[in-house]
């Protein structure tokens, strides 16, 4: 409850906001979740927001959300769900462990270092089957320097 | 022209040729891209907290302040944060894709036709949503290939998600929901979106990607086949 609270703070949205809501279900008719997770329905994410009760961090919605604004463009009120869902995995702590060393690199170089990021993921790497997907990957990829080294 | 340019991290690694693509084009058509100084990361996606997301855009613009009022950015996700963190509009912050506009084809020297070769133009999710940043013409990428004497398929999964946001998340719906995209298309993938490049590159199989800038500089005489 109030992990969800806090996680309102930090969107542009107030719970009353949601009042506006038609539960017109557009968003769930579009919504890219259903391709891997039947079901799903961002206004029943909202209602329950509305309505002071928490959303779990487990939910398909917060788990799958790709971010792609399908909901936002469908919706009558252009309700920026997919902003909502990104503060509550902020105030679950969901982040898996690319999106850690992610924010590890903008930290210390100010910018996203890939061979850092990828060394600092290496175990997730390994355990989450991306190995095979290595090659493919090395086709385009290249490895260079930051840039903060690269200048001095 | 002059434009300010902001190339983002991934065009400085992985989506290097989206990046030298970017900048031939517009030397050819006798356009300058200078480089944001001492640019930071926009932050992609990762921050739920929408202030500290912003946050890194506004330094962004800080750092512009000065010396361009138009900025370029080519990765879409880059280019929607600083767009969404320029609440004055005090920028015109610009996707190249709003560039290749009909003065552009007009000026553009054509060395090669694209002889009836099937294409799929992709434009994934933020270059198209949310309506306040998306690109003007939406059917850029589609007119450029019929233009250029090309076919275009794949037309109902254009705008549909490639879920490359959860690649290192949940792999598994990226590989779903990718797939649905390459099985209801056909040809060569055209892409501008470094994310969606790396889903699809990932489980396009035989399928050839390419970025549309390199569709750009085919047309021009420069690359290989396509
Ligand atoms: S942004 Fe998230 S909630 Fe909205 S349609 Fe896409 S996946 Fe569903
Ligand atoms: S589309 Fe908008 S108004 Fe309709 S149910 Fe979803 S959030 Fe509510
Ligand atoms: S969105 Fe991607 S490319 Fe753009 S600055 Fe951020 S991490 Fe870098
Ligand atoms: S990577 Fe996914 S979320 Fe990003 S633009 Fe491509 S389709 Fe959309």
């Amino acid at each position: 409850m109030q992990k969800t609270e806090y996680a309102l703070e930090l969107t542009d949205y107030r719970r009353q906001d949601f009042s506006v809501c038609l539960g017109c279900k557009i968003c769930a008719s579009v919504c890219t979740v259903n391709d891997v997770s039947s079901g799903t329905n961002p206004q029943e994410m909202l209602q329950r927001l509305f309505m002071g009760k928490d959303v779990a961090a487990d939910e398909p919605l917060v788990r799958f959300c790709t971010g792609c604004y399908r909901c936002t463009g469908a919706c009558p009120w252009e309700i920026r769900i997919p902003d909502v869902v990104r503060a509550l995995r902020h105030v679950h702590a969901t982040e898996s462990p690319f999106e850690k060393a992610f924010k590890g690199s903008v930290a210390l170089f100010g910018r996203v270092y890939e061979p850092y990021v990828l060394m600092k993921a290496v175990p997730f790497l390994l355990t989450g089957g991306y190995m095979k997907h290595m090659t493919r990957w090395m086709e385009y990829m290249g490895f260079h320097l930051p840039h903060k080294v690269k200048r001095t | 022209m002059e434009y300010g340019y902001y190339p983002g991290c991934s065009l400085t690694g992985s989506a290097h040729k989206l990046d030298k693509g970017i900048r031939k084009v517009f030397a050819k058509q006798g356009h300058t891209l200078r480089e944001i100084p001492d640019w930071n990361c926009c932050g992609a996606f990762e921050y739920g907290d929408r202030k500290e997301l912003a946050g890194f855009s506004k330094k962004n613009l800080e750092k512009a302040r000065g010396h361009f009022t138009e900025i370029v950015a080519p990765c879409p996700a880059c280019y929607k944060n600083l767009k969404e963190a320029d609440e004055e509009r005090e920028f015109a912050v610009t996707h190249p894709l709003d560039l290749f506009d009909e003065a552009f084809f007009t000026a553009m020297k054509q060395a090669r036709d694209l002889k009836g070769q099937v294409f799929t133009p992709y434009y994934g999710c933020i270059l198209l949503r949310p309506k306040e940043t998306a690109i003007r013409n939406t059917n850029v990428m589609e007119e450029t290939i019929t233009r250029f004497g090309g076919e275009v398929s794949g037309e109902a999964v254009k705008d549909r998600c490639c879920g490359g946001n959860q690649i290192f998340i949940n792999k598994d719906v990226t590989e779903k929901l990718s797939r649905l995209v390459l099985e209801r298309s056909r040809g060569t993938i055209v892409v501008f979106c470094p994310l969606c490049h790396m889903a699809m590159k990932t489980f396009s199989g035989e399928r050839k990607v390419v970025y549309y800038t390199d569709l750009l500089l085919h047309i021009m005489g420069e690359g290989g086949a396509l």
